[in-house]
């Protein structure tokens, strides 16, 4: 990585501290393609537009209604594969931060950061549309279940997770402290998906993960491609928040060149200039009045 | 999807999950937009 010291206008002196558009002593605009995408997640990008249309027509017109639930399975085709994606965000955060500890490299420190963001979006949606699910099926929209209370406490501790990492605190402590914290999430992971089974739960247990799922036909369909279309959505939303958390990263470290160089500068220039006499120069001291001595 | 059952709980499951997501994705979008105008290419390595 190369470090740009920002110039002023035509390559003259480091701009001062607070004169650039983001932040302190951030450099002039830069060519280039603009943003965090590029030609593979455009295509990342249309694959997951598709995938959704294709969701909305199995999930929304060829998947019959349940039997039981009625057509409030259908939202099963978004909770089910969101509840996954929200495992596999802690997952990366938790392994990314792992690595971090151990080669302190800041693309890890970017990717936990990505992970936890997008795990915490989907813990939302699948803790939104499991309440919506719940009204119709259970008669209320929350209980104190295991599941549902193990889902709330990893929601509450991905908010935890990033509220640290926006402290305002050296970068190195902050990024070990929420690896620290990072390596906790998989644990949890492993609770809220096997509450259901440790703990009697309103909660249905795994209707896939078994050797005879218990759906099948075009629900099971309709349930597949939720988990592709959601995932492409996953891969994409992850890849672009890397980046931003990369570029976030690259922006705090030319900050702090500008701010450093700013600081030589006003250092050099005030070693360079000659005292200048003025009306500050120190009066000169009267000399104390010589007793007269008496003549012999 | 005619006559269907708890209609408005699917609704609102369905537009809540990618009303959020196309949010965060345009948010995510835009701030990179703005931040990658002030770093490097070279620093952008998958531009």
């Amino acid at each position: 990585m190369n470090a740009t010291t920002p110039t002023g206008p035509a390559g003259g002196p480091p701009l001062p501290p607070g004169s650039g558009p983001h932040g302190p002593g951030r450099p002039p605009s830069h060519p280039g393609p603009a943003g965090t995408g590029s030609g593979a997640t455009r295509v990342l990008g249309v694959a997951a537009l598709a995938g959704v249309a294709l969701l909305a027509l199995y999930g929304l017109v060829v998947s019959p209604p349940d039997v039981e639930m009625g057509d409030s399975v259908r939202l099963m085709y978004v909770h089910v594969p969101a509840a996954s994606y929200l495992y596999l965000g802690c997952v990366v955060t938790t392994v990314a931060s792992a690595l971090w500890l151990r080669r302190r490299t800041p693309g890890w420190d970017a990717l936990a950061e990505a992970g936890a963001e997008v795990g915490l979006l989907f813990a939302v949606i699948t803790l939104v549309t499991g309440s919506l699910w719940g009204r119709p099926t259970w008669g209320t929209y929350w209980t104190w279940d295991a599941r549902l209370t193990s889902t709330a406490v990893l929601t509450a501790l991905l908010v935890g997770y990033l509220a640290l990492r926006r402290l305002d605190l050296d970068p190195d402590a902050r990024s070990a402290r929420a690896a620290v914290l990072g390596l906790l999430l998989l644990p949890n992971v492993v609770i809220v998906n096997r509450s259901v089974e440790w703990w009697r739960s309103l909660h249905q247990r795994s209707t896939l993960v078994r050797l005879d799922p218990t759906i099948g036909g075009d629900m099971l369909v309709a349930l597949m491609v939720g988990f592709v279309a959601i995932g492409l959505i996953f891969a994409w939303l992850l890849v672009h928040r890397f980046r931003l958390a990369w570029l976030e990263q690259q922006a705090d470290r030319l900050d702090l060149d500008a701010a450093l160089a700013a600081r030589r500068a006003e250092a050099t220039a005030a070693r360079a200039a000659p005292p200048a006499p003025g009306p500050s120069s120190p009066a000169p001291v009267a000399s104390p009045p010589v007793p007269e001595v008496p003549s012999r | 999807m005619i006559a269907m059952t708890h209609a408005g709980y699917v609704a609102a499951g369905w537009l809540v999950t990618f009303g959020l997501v196309g949010a965060y994705a345009l948010a995510i979008v835009r701030r990179g937009r703005r931040l990658s105008r002030h770093v490097p290419v070279e620093e952008r390595r998958w531009s």
